[in-house]
């Protein structure tokens, strides 16, 4: 990205402006692109896929209506919400009210520009990447306590309250979840982590020793913990408190806030993948560099999706954490043991050398241990649908349009 | 009391029940929903899929209702106004009105019951919503219409004896025994009218 | 904030230096997960509750007055409405009222017929009552998958008697209709079906960790406490007292049926927490489809309702009935003064006594507490107010 911008400089197109200028509006035009074409629409369609995945899960169909296989359901529900009479509550403090939206979507787009999408493709490859991405989705805590509070309601102040006290602790977690990555790999350069990894999963650091293997579930649970997702979406509990700190939200204001929790599942999937799968590491089939490119940018959308689906599948599963259980677990289990990841991963680094024999075993057993586990969950789907006498009654459908 | 866990209990119950659940939620998957997709995407109208009992809306056959004013008698709501006079020149009794109040209505079949003849019965229609509340009372007479009055020796006009004969298959359906026979047969007991 | 009636307390503590107020909302009639309209004036430190005053009344419609204008015949479609999740128990409860009051006996296949539609219903009233237990509590999933299996019952039932909630099935005597052909093939096939559902119900939810951690402990209710505020049913079984009318005070033919009661034994907690009083309802259900396996094995040819005049007129007296709906023990009272209306028509639910001991329990438990514990309790609005 630099360097195209140099080369534009050196061309004479930008005759005049100093350099900074020029890379910062070439930084603003990428983000454009990428908020506005990129990630509303991945967001937005985050919503219609998660009602079709729950409606399978929960045995029935989901929106299937508006358009084929109903995929313009989305759109048509953001132009619903942006035709909807503009509310704010007479004693709600007007400008606090007004402004906890802003707040809530500059933290979440922001953090954008450090995703690396491919090799070549980071808006802003900066070598504090994973610290920015960390520090800017904190923004959101804000936005929500600012919601909670300025809507002037009991029930949203509880909801922005339990939301600040969730966030804010579940930071250390997954900060703490993030250090053996970064001791590994020594650098917090996004591309720089990716590129330690390789392509195929023995070189991947989720099973490169057992303690990031570990990392990665508490890193997990951590990020979905921040990102108000079941079993942690207390702030926004339905069946307590209405909608939690956006029940007086309504029309634009809402639909920011909800595209914001579907983009951010995108945020957490594409960290997964960043920290722990490989990233955008393709198998070497091409020298063709935008061929390379475009299959870079295909296999990290699907490996961050597939996490967006698996957040989606543990929130059609599980209930609900109450609050004080939901301290307890990041207080009680998951800070001692990232805290004892990090440790262990410090001795294992003192021991053993990269790259060496004990390394790669180590390395291709936890694949093996990976592989088995997946392979017992399938026989358990097995178990479960032969139970349930599926095949007998021809009710076994393996697509997911129905 | 709460029987203490040990903390490596706590984590490995939590993910083995987890990993259980979701070994559940993937099995339903891949399983075919249960929907049935109304209105459009059905094999069979759902109206002709319902069973035979099902009390959907009243409905009235004029021409074999006796007038007898069991069902405004029975109905629990008073949601059936019928208006019924004798009048010689017609030769019997006529009525006037009969209007069934559907907002009223409860669906609770016990005016199907004493009918004698099966007149009024419930269809499987239920598709009864509509824009204004005066649109939901049914009337079924305009003119004024002669009741009919059941033979004894059976009945020998050829376009009444189809709708007969559609109506004793509810009374035989619906009836409560002993209270009511089928019309072609003996006269209803005048004692069960009176008790 | 419209809190007429209850007068608001603001109590402030001064606890080292730093001033607390409690705060008062209002759970009101429209939430989604109370069950039903029901209100409560809820008194909250924070996120720990003090205080929960129940506030009904708010779907009162006068059945036990109606009642007295109806008459008795035209009685039944209304108990429907008393406990319309529910409802073959109420119609059991004033056809047997009725038939004490004269003398009425109803036939055998009749008593048949009238336990197979009250324990497919109980079924069905179970499966609501755990499945919106659960979505209370945040899972989603199993909710929808109770909700398939009462459907197929529903399915059954209207095949049966023409309507899937308000059945208006029985009649003052029996029943109003016999099982049609095809009923008991149809019925066992959907037994055979519901118990591998409600096995993987289980493997599903019911030891779900933190689906456990959420109920277990959460207002334990002892057994004197259910006793005095007058728990029946589910509850009172699942605080560890055995006691069910069908078995211990039996009526219909209960006594030739073979059946276990579910009593709560605190196996994951303390006795008498919402747990058990889930864990119960799940094998009450077990045990339903047990009866109903008997019912379909045993049930003897014959009519199905009894002689009844069309204008009812019992002798004057009164009578109390008890039958054990799914919420517990249902009690009707009926006073008859010898003409065809009744002089007095008093229901007793158990809905009723469960909203009265949610005052008594909901102090120092959390908000997200109040609601499991309402759901455990099974209310359901339409009981409470009648």
């Amino acid at each position: 990205m630099q360097q195209y911008l140099d080369s534009l400089i050196a061309g004479g197109y930008f005759a005049g402006l100093p350099t900074e200028v020029v890379y910062l509006l070439g930084m603003l035009a990428v983000g454009a692109v990428v908020v506005f074409v990129f990630i509303l629409n991945v967001a937005g369609a985050t919503t219609f896929v998660e009602r079709r995945v729950w409606a399978r899960i929960h045995n029935r169909v989901g929106p299937n209506r508006v358009g084929p296989q109903g995929i313009l359901q989305w759109l048509v529900d953001g132009v619903k919400l942006v035709m909807k009479e503009d509310i704010v509550p007479a004693d709600a403090d007007p400008w606090l009210f007004r402004l906890a939206p802003y707040i809530v979507i500059m933290g979440f787009v922001a953090a954008f520009a450090a995703i690396p999408f491919g090799s070549r493709l980071v808006a802003a490859d900066m070598n504090l990447g994973l610290l920015y991405i960390l520090t800017v989705t904190s923004l959101v805590v804000v936005g929500i306590l600012v919601a909670g509070w300025a809507s002037n309601n009991k029930w949203s102040l509880i909801g922005g309250i339990r939301a600040a006290a969730q966030i804010v602790s579940y930071e250390i977690p997954a900060g703490l979840s993030i250090m053996p990555v970064v001791l590994l790999t020594g650098s917090l350069n996004m591309n720089e982590i990716i590129r330690y990894q390789g392509w195929m999963p023995q070189d991947w650091l989720l099973f490169a020793n057992p303690f990031t293997f570990v990392a990665f579930f508490t890193f997990f649970t951590a990020a979905l913990a921040e990102g108000n997702r079941t079993p942690f979406d207390l702030p926004e509990a339905e069946s307590e408190l209405v909608a939690g700190f956006v029940t007086e939200y309504s029309g634009v204001r809402y639909l920011i806030f909800f595209m914001v929790e579907w983009g951010n599942l995108y945020i957490i999937g594409a960290l997964a993948t960043t920290l722990f799968l490989g990233g955008w590491h393709i198998p070497p089939i091409t020298d063709n560099v935008v061929l390379q490119t475009i299959l870079e940018f295909v296999v990290f959308f699907a490996k961050s999706y597939f996490w967006v689906l698996v957040a989606m599948w543990i929130r059609a599963t599980l209930p609900r954490v109450r609050v004080d259980q939901l301290m307890s677990i990041c207080w009680k289990y998951l800070v001692p043991i990232t805290f004892a990841n990090v440790l262990l991963v410090a001795l294992w680094m003192l021991l053993v050398t990269p790259g060496g024999f004990v390394s790669r075993a180590v390395a291709y057993a936890m694949t093996l241990l990976g592989t088995v586990l997946v392979l017992y969950f399938f026989r358990r789907v097995l178990f479960h649908l032969r139970r349930a006498r599926v095949r007998e009654r021809n009710q076994l459908v393996l697509s997911p349009l129905s | 009391m709460r029987k203490k866990t040990s903390y490596l209990r706590n984590i490995i119950d939590t993910c083995t029940t987890i990993f259980e659940g979701m070994a559940v939620t993937f099995s339903h998957f891949v399983r075919k929903p249960t929907t049935i997709q109304y209105p459009d995407r059905m094999p069979v109208r759902v109206q002709d899929s319902l069973p035979f009992r099902y009390r959907g809306i009243l409905e009235v056959d004029l021409e074999i209702c006796t007038g007898c004013l069991a069902c405004e008698r029975a109905c629990p709501i008073d949601c059936i106004v019928i208006d019924v006079k004798k009048d010689k020149d017609a030769g019997g009794m006529v009525m006037t009105r009969f209007d069934i109040d559907m907002a009223k209505c409860m669906y609770c079949g016990l005016c199907s019951e004493p009918c004698p003849t099966g007149s009024i019965h419930h269809t499987p229609e239920f598709e009864g919503a509509d824009y204004s509340l005066e649109s939901l009372i049914r009337r079924f007479i305009k003119d004024p219409v002669v009741a009919y009055k059941p033979k004894k020796t059976g009945e020998t006009d050829p376009e009444i004896i189809p709708i007969l004969e559609r109506g004793n298959i509810y009374v035989e359906e619906f009836a409560t025994p002993e209270s009511n026979k089928p019309v072609g047969g003996d006269k209803p007991d005048p004692k069960a009218e009176a008790a | 904030m419209g809190l007429a009636g209850f007068e608001v307390e603001v109590e402030r503590e001064g606890t080292q230096g730093l001033e607390t107020e409690e705060m008062t909302l209002n759970m009101g009639p429209q939430h989604p997960s109370t069950h039903g309209v029901l209100r409560f004036v809820v008194k909250a430190d924070g996120e720990v509750m003090r205080q929960a005053i129940p506030d009904i009344g708010y779907l009162h419609r006068s059945i036990e007055k109606i009642s007295e204008k109806v008459g008795y015949h035209g009685f039944m479609p209304y108990t429907d409405r008393v406990d319309y999740v529910a409802a073959m128990f109420c119609n059991q409860g004033w056809g047997m009222a009725c038939e004490k009051l004269a003398n009425i006996e109803v036939p055998k296949r009749g008593e048949y017929c009238r336990v197979i539609a009250s324990e497919l219903n109980r079924i069905a009233s179970h499966l609501l009552s755990v499945g919106t237990m659960i979505l209370d509590i945040g899972a989603t999933t199993p909710f929808f998958h109770a909700i398939r299996e009462r459907e197929k019952i529903n399915d059954l039932l209207e095949e049966l008697c023409g309507a899937r909630l308000t059945y208006n099935y029985m009649r003052i005597g029996g029943v109003a209709w016999d099982l049609p052909p095809g009923f008991v093939e149809r019925s066992i096939d959907f037994l055979d079906n519901f118990e591998l559902a409600a096995r993987e119900f289980e493997d599903l939810i019911t030891y779900n960790k933190i689906y456990v951690e959420r109920l277990i402990d959460v207002c334990p209710i002892s057994a004197e406490k259910a006793i005095n505020y007058n728990l029946t049913g589910p509850n009172l079984r699942a605080s560890g007292v055995s006691y069910d009318v069908r078995r211990d005070d039996p009526y219909s033919i209960y006594r030739e049926l073979d059946f276990q009661v579910p009593v709560g034994k605190g196996e994951l907690g303390t006795v008498g927490d919402c747990f058990d009083r889930y864990i119960v309802r799940i094998r009450e259900m077990n045990e339903s489809v047990k009866i109903l396996r008997q019912c379909f094995a045993q049930i003897p040819p014959g009519p199905v309702i009894a002689k009844v005049p069309r204008k009812f007129k019992p002798p004057a007296g009164d009578v109390f009935i008890r039958v054990e709906s799914a919420r517990g023990d249902m009690g009707w009272y009926v006073v008859s003064d010898g003409s065809e209306f009744p002089y007095r028509v008093k229901i007793r639910t158990g809905s009723f006594a469960a909203m009265s001991i949610i005052d008594a329990i909901s102090s120092g438990i959390m908000l997200a507490d109040l609601v499991a514990v309402i759901a455990s309790l099974d209310i359901v609005a339409p009981e409470v107010d009648r």
